[in-house]
């Protein structure tokens, strides 16, 4: 946690990309109803999920690329740049929205049996399309599952302010961004959705914080500065929560499958963990602890990180916003079809496998892509290894996402 | 008791039996009320109803009021007034069960209501009845409109406090399942979010969504492709199931 660590400019930080490329493969497998590889992921072992990773590392990554866009082409062409790739996520947004429309609609006119009254519910933006496609186009429509990409677009429509602070001096995002995450806990500030009148699924207002908290850490690469305290004691305080934070949640989840177990602190904790929409502070603490360990024990130059079945992994986490994308409609399908020929555990591995498949396949597309775009034509595409080595000389240049 | 393992029990079952489903239909189409039979592990878990029991021992009056959503009020089975819904059934087969005993069961069911929408009913629709044990079917809406989960758990346990603040017991019941609406609507975080407070509050929970799961899945039900004739006729057998699978919870809970 020093500041020279990871400074060298124009390497990238695998590591970013790794466990980005992680959260997007919880993600997806999250997303699964149902889905017993759920057990597996990031949620059992902590009060926070794979939805903090993303929003965390999208932050610090923000920062690094916008930032060092900001000192050598100005903020105007920064903010372009920007309001490029929040384009872009809209983009995708609606083309969820879509997706997931005709995914209701289906479903809605195929079932329409008058004993699932109250579950029809979900299809009443079918009753009034109109306002519904306009509510889409405002981000105010977010159904089910389609949740994180409107967070991330408004979060993302407010970074030019964060990056214009930042170089102010460091800590003044961060500051504001505190107090409004206090406010928001304690008065329960929220923009409102469609259909009736709900909170947002993540409410922007409290995930801000967590994400300026990113973009504050990821500025550290930008002016060589690292901007949080950074002693041991803070690397042990971390340790000592994350074992802390794991031990109660696996004992909760022993005690979901056998019942004597005691559920540590359940009675305590648990009303205090599951405002995933407002960012619990339990949550909030649990995640910043597990980034201080991660980045303790995971090193920029640790060797599994140049292991090759890392390598997918990463090339995930480098193409994020389309591999999330994909990794949504994936399991949307995934769920769709487990639900309709039937759910047995060996359906299901084929589901998480060809899944995660998938969005491993598009990553690699992607790359491609660039690889191509970037050699003389003509020339022989490169083996694996170079072009991995390529992308991460190149790291500046590199998308966001 | 163990939980959980019992819809993994299911996912085993359905993976060595894929085929199930096809022949089911092919040769039953119409089940009879005990093919709809559970794994006990559905049924036998979650804390007693010791105040109940003490009623059914002793042979005292009994009254259920059961207040829930569209699936309690049960129009989408025809017939009289509420005379196929889930709650009249289980009125039945615990008449039937306990002879001696005099039960009345009350159905509060109003369609499109949130957990909250219901507590605030309580006032008038349940406590006036001084119940003996009180069903609460809720989650669908909070579901479907995707309510903040924390508000959901505050809503479920607000009402229990105000249910038990009246000496009433209480037993909550969870979602109905179906593979299509499952599929879009995100029932998940509701239903983790209603056993765990069942657990902490110590509430029996009945486990609808898991119980229709497991029909759907052996091949007991077709919840899928229902023609539209024969709609009502689905729902009053899943009613009659329901009905009395609910009064083995029941059983079992005053054991």
């Amino acid at each position: 946690m020093t500041a020279a660590e990871g400074m060298t400019r124009g390497v990238r930080d695998l590591r970013l990309d790794f466990f980005r490329g992680l959260s997007l493969f919880f993600i997806f497998i999250d997303h699964i109803p149902e889905n017993l590889l759920s057990y597996f992921t990031f949620r059992s072992v902590a009060f926070s999920d794979a939805a903090e990773v993303f929003i965390f590392i999208s932050g610090f990554t923000a920062t690094l690329v916008y930032g060092r866009s900001f000192e050598e082409h100005g903020g105007l062409y920064a903010t372009a740049q920007i309001y490029r790739r929040v384009w872009q996520l809209y983009v995708a947004h609606i083309f969820l929205f879509v997706i997931f429309t005709a995914e209701v609609s289906y479903a809605i006119f195929a079932v329409r049996n008058p004993m699932y009254a109250d579950e029809m519910g979900v299809g009443d933006f079918l009753e009034a399309p109109h306002l519904a496609i306009i509510r889409a186009l405002f981000l105010g429509f977010q159904p089910n599952f389609l949740d994180i990409l409107p967070l991330y677009i408004v979060l993302l429509m407010g970074f030019p302010l964060v990056l214009f602070l930042l170089r102010r001096h460091t800590l003044l995002p961060i500051v504001i961004s505190g107090l409004l995450y206090i406010a928001v806990q304690l008065r329960g500030w929220a923009p409102r959705t469609f259909p009736a009148d709900h909170a947002w699924f993540f409410n922007p207002l409290a995930w801000q914080f967590l994400f300026v908290i990113g973009a504050t850490a990821g500025f550290s690469r930008v002016n060589g500065k690292w901007p949080f305290p950074s002693g041991q004691w803070l690397k042990y305080l971390s340790i000592a929560i994350t074992v802390f934070c794991a031990i109660i949640c696996l004992s909760w989840m022993m005690h979901w499958f056998y019942d004597p177990f005691p559920p540590f602190l359940a009675k305590q904790l648990y009303n205090h963990t599951i405002d995933k929409t407002n960012l619990a502070p339990l949550r909030l603490i649990n995640f910043l602890a597990i980034a201080v360990a991660t980045i303790a024990f995971v090193k920029p130059d640790s060797a599994f990180l140049h292991k090759s079945w890392a390598w997918p992994v990463i090339l995930c986490g480098q193409h994020s916003l389309y591999v999330f994308c994909v990794g949504i409609v994936l399991s949307v399908l995934g769920h769709f079809l487990l639900a309709e020929l039937y759910g047995g555990i060996f359906m299901q591995a084929v589901v998480n496998v060809v899944g995660i498949g998938a969005m491993i396949a598009t990553a690699l597309l992607l790359e491609w892509f660039k690889a191509a775009g970037r050699r003389p034509p003509g020339s022989r595409p490169r083996s694996r290894q170079r072009s991995r080595q390529a992308a991460i000389r190149v790291a500046p240049s590199e998308s966001p996402q | 008791m163990i939980r959980y393992l019992a819809l993994i029990a299911v996912f085993l079952f359905a993976a060595l039996t894929p085929g199930n489903r096809v022949l089911s239909q092919e040769i039953a189409p119409e089940p009879v009320p005990a093919a709809c039979s559970v794994p006990h592990d559905l049924i036998e878990d979650g804390p007693r109803l010791p105040a109940l029991a003490r009623r059914f021992h002793a042979k005292l009056p009994i009254t259920i009021v059961v207040i829930g959503g569209a699936s309690t009020a049960g129009t989408a089975a025809g017939g009289e007034g509420e005379i196929n819904a889930y709650p009249h059934r289980l009125e039945e087969a615990l008449k039937r069960r306990h002879p001696d005993v005099p039960i009345t069961v009350i159905n509060k069911g109003i369609p499109r209501q949130s957990a909250q929408d219901m507590v605030a009913r309580f006032a008038q629709d349940v406590l006036p009845h001084n119940p003996n044990l009180v069903i609460w079917e809720t989650g669908t809406v909070d579901a479907v409109r995707g309510i903040e989960v924390e508000d959901f758990a505050a809503a479920i346990q607000s009402g229990a406090a105000l249910l038990r603040q009246h000496k009433a017991e209480i037993m909550l019941v969870d979602m109905q399942y179906n593979p299509r609406t499952s599929s879009i609507i995100n029932f998940e975080p509701y239903l983790d979010t209603m056993r765990q407070t069942a657990d902490l509050e110590e509430i029996y929970l009945f486990r609808r969504y898991d119980i229709m799961h497991y029909w759907s899945d052996a091949g007991s039900f077709d919840l899928v492709n229902v023609p539209k004739g024969k709609q009502a006729d689905l729902a009053e057998e899943i009613y009659e199931c329901l009905g009395e699978r609910m009064a083995d919870a029941i059983d079992y809970a005053v054991r």
